[in-house]
């Protein structure tokens, strides 16, 4: 009798369990999102979309965004009844624009690894996958990857695979902001080979100005691609919902109707999914289903993910400060950020040297050039001077480079070597600011001895006058040199970034910049008006 | 491609580009309205006659100098949000790109005002009003570094003329179109900084005819920053 009464309890009591958790089997529960209510709100879905990467997304003849991707983004926005809205991204900055809530959802070939799993929340099922090859010249030899190593490879700023291929194959990479820049670098030269997603690049081969480049290597590290929106919305309605969309996608045939329509080369993986997506179980219900917890059957789920965290090399103390603060300066724990980021320190100082220095020549040439007695030389420097100092010193750095650069590695076989073009084109910039100051220097002195005319020999007689101007100019230019970084010399800011895409931790990276910025500003600052005084009093009273 | 086929695709991509210069522009001047405001307050307090606040001008100012506007961008770029929601109401406000580009520009900016006009300020209490004017053209000539500065908005991703340039090429897929576009890109910059500096120049020297001779000045309107003597 008891042990009747006990059995019934338990009965009951598992029962009572079981009741609340039986409807869950079937329809899972997830959280309201805010940003789904942000975008109903608004009336409009904003999507982070490609606009280089033809033909997933790219330009038209117009200048209106297209593509593959576009047109899922489209369907997206039309499931929800919103207007579609597309920003253009970049592979460095689409997870960044997430983050910090510029666009609700990216969709713009991006890779889903396990790194990136922790900054934002990767949708499932993946819409496409794809691997990486090495883009190279016709006149290359490689057949297999081991053929590649220690070669100098352009490759584009935020790609997934760009650490763990550079590590595996101890390649010296140069990192370019785009696509573009990075396949001219290939075309001048400048390195042996672009890394990059074998899908982008199989297009490319087809177009007219690649004629007999080549894509040799097989692909490697085959990654499936997917929709991501901010970490914030995991396990909300938002992910469901899109989710739910791709699963669509797969099972009704829009992604390999689509992948036809834009005549890419069929690719397996979508056939693959298909064939899974459609596939049903005995009674008819399909086989991919949602589990109790909302995560896609395991057979479903795709587990290729990659492992680029390198465990080895952590240190205590960076570590505990992740722990125990939640800063993670990864510079202080992971010896690769750390030698990026010091080379990236080195390289600014270098350019900093060199760009006060190239200045002051530039300028004090200048300025004794034009005050030749030759008529022309003397007016050929003052028009340079005019020119230089009203063009901003990053579009002659873009027309130097890819303008004037492809010209010669086409021509002569010349390729120009980055670091030199940023330092010649702020030097110009800023050597034309001190040679007017000089100049200036060298009219006031004629108020007092007309018949002065400045020479390599007399300089020192303008030193006061125009020194401070002089000084601020070169502070000014220690502090441009950061403009190297939008031609892929890999300075500190470009370290930084590259650190911040791998990692996701811009605050402290982003912090961590400004402040080794201003060190060196201030120090640049000190030596400069130091080295000013030593000058001056040397030479005003000789 | 010949000479007739890259004008008329300039010709046809100069409105586009155009589009991006005036963003230029926009930038520039939010910058420099926005960077004189603070900069007069500094300059205000640092010809004031309390200690404390000529001094904590000082600093600011010094930080103002000091902060790279590149990086500057960037960080506000980054750590910025985009969209806010004014509290208890159901308005977005939107931050677009190009004012953070705008604001970082207007750092430096605020540096430059506290230094030049702190200067202009002085000579105004002294009673030399002339001299004071002189801040004008030196403003004008700054606003024209800091239009070339714009430029670098394009780094952040702000659709300026550079980075319109680079969607012309990448649109086009024209690579021989590269030079053309980038040097037609210069003459724009050019266009428009030259002649006004002509007329700053003009000017400036007209003011320093009407002054009374002062030796050991150098021509304040084209020099970058004014060493504040006292300071």
């Amino acid at each position: 009798m008891r042990s009747v009464l006990r059995t019934a309890c338990l009965a009951l009591a598992l029962l009572a369990c079981a009741l609340p958790a039986a409807p869950a089997e079937t329809i899972w529960q997830p959280a309201p999102s805010d940003r789904l209510k942000l975008v109903r709100q608004r009336g409009t879905l904003v999507v982070g979309v490609k606009t280089d990467y033809p033909p997933f997304g790219m330009l038209d003849a117009d200048g209106k965004p297209e593509g593959f991707e576009h047109d899922l983004a489209q369907d997206l926005a039309d499931r929800l009844g919103v207007k579609l809205t597309k920003v253009g991204v970049t592979g460095s900055n689409r997870l960044q624009k997430l983050q910090e809530g510029t666009i609700d959802v990216v969709l713009a070939t991006l890779g889903d690894t396990a790194e990136r799993r922790r900054i934002v929340t990767m949708i499932e099922p993946n819409y496409y996958s794809s691997g990486v090859t090495l883009f190279m010249p016709p006149r290359a030899s490689a057949k297999t990857w081991a053929d590649t190593r220690g070669l100098k490879v352009c490759a584009t700023q935020g790609s997934y695979f760009n650490r763990t291929l550079q590590q595996r194959y101890l390649f010296e990479l140069e990192i370019y902001n785009n696509a573009r820049d990075a396949k001219l670098a290939v075309k001048d030269g400048r390195c042996a080979g672009y890394l990059f997603d074998n899908t982008a690049l199989m297009n490319d081969l087809l177009q007219p100005e690649w004629q007999g480049y080549q894509a040799p290597l097989p692909p490697t590290l085959e990654t499936p691609w997917a929709i991501a929106i901010s970490d914030k919305e995991r396990g909300t309605e938002f992910e469901k919902f899109i989710g739910d969309t791709v699963a669509d996608w797969h099972r009704g045939g829009f992604l390999v109707e689509r992948e036809k329509a834009w005549r890419i080369t069929p690719s397996k993986f979508l056939a693959d999914a298909r064939a899974l997506w459609t596939r049903k179980e005995a009674d008819g219900s399909p086989y991919c289903r949602r589990a109790p917890d909302g995560a896609w059957r395991a057979e479903c789920r795709n587990k290729v993910f990659l492992t680029s965290t390198d465990v080895s090399g952590f240190t205590q103390f960076g570590l505990w400060l992740n722990e125990t603060t939640g800063l993670n300066l990864s510079l202080i724990y992971d010896p690769f950020d750390r030698v990026q980021f010091l080379l990236g320190l080195a390289t600014t100082l270098l350019l900093t040297v060199l760009c006060i220095a190239g200045s002051l020549a530039v300028g004090i040439a200048g300025a004794v050039l034009a005050e030749s007695r030759h008529r022309a030389v003397s007016g050929l420097a003052r028009l340079a001077a005019v020119v230089g100092r009203m063009t901003p010193p990053l579009l002659v750095m873009y027309l130097l480079l890819f303008g004037v650069g492809s010209m010669l590695a086409a021509r002569y076989g010349i390729s120009l070597p980055a670091i030199a073009v940023v330092v010649w084109c702020l030097s110009i910039y800023t050597g034309a600011a001190v040679m007017t100051a000089l100049l200036e220097a060298a009219e006031a002195v004629r108020h007092d001895d007309p018949a002065f005319r400045l020479h390599w020999s007399n300089v020192w007689r303008v030193a006061r006058l125009a020194s401070a101007s002089v000084t601020a100019s070169l502070i000014n230019v220690a502090k441009a040199t950061m403009m190297a970084s939008a031609v892929a010399v890999p300075e500190l800011l470009s370290a930084t970034t590259a650190i911040i895409s791998d990692r996701g931790n811009v605050g402290v990276m982003m912090n961590a910049l400004l402040l080794t910025f201003l060190l060196i500003v201030f120090a640049v600052v000190r030596l400069l008006r130091r080295a000013e005084r030593a000058i001056l009093a040397r030479v005003v009273r000789p | 491609m010949n000479l007739a086929d890259t004008f008329s695709h300039l010709w046809a991509w100069t409105p586009y580009l155009l589009g991006g210069f005036g963003l230029n522009i926009v930038i520039s001047l939010v910058a420099m309205l926005a960077g004189t405001g603070i900069g007069w307050i500094l300059a205000l307090l640092r010809v004031s006659r309390h200690p404390r606040q000529v001094r904590a001008a000082l600093v600011v100012t010094e930080f103002s100098r000091s902060i790279p506007t590149i990086v500057f961008q960037f960080y506000l770029a980054f750590m910025l949000p985009v969209e806010v929601q004014v509290p208890f109401t159901t308005l977005i406000l939107t931050f677009p790109v190009w004012i953070k580009a705008s604001l970082a520009l207007a750092v430096a900016v605020v540096g430059f005002t506290s230094d030049n006009l702190a200067v202009a300020l002085q000579e105004w209490k002294n009673g030399n009003h002339r001299a004071a004017f002189l801040f004008v053209p030196s403003w004008t000539s700054y606003a024209l570094i800091i239009v070339m500065a714009s430029s670098t908005a394009s780094i952040i991703g702000v659709s300026e003329l550079v980075s319109r340039c680079n969607t012309v090429i990448n649109a086009t897929g024209n690579t021989q179109l590269m030079l053309p576009i980038y040097l037609y890109a210069c003459l724009f910059f050019f266009a428009f900084c030259w002649p006004l500096t002509l007329l700053m120049k003009r000017i400036s020297a007209t003011l320093a005819r009407r002054l009374a001779p002062r030796q050991g000045e150098t021509d304040p309107g084209t020099s970058e920053r004014m060493p504040v003597t006292g300071g």
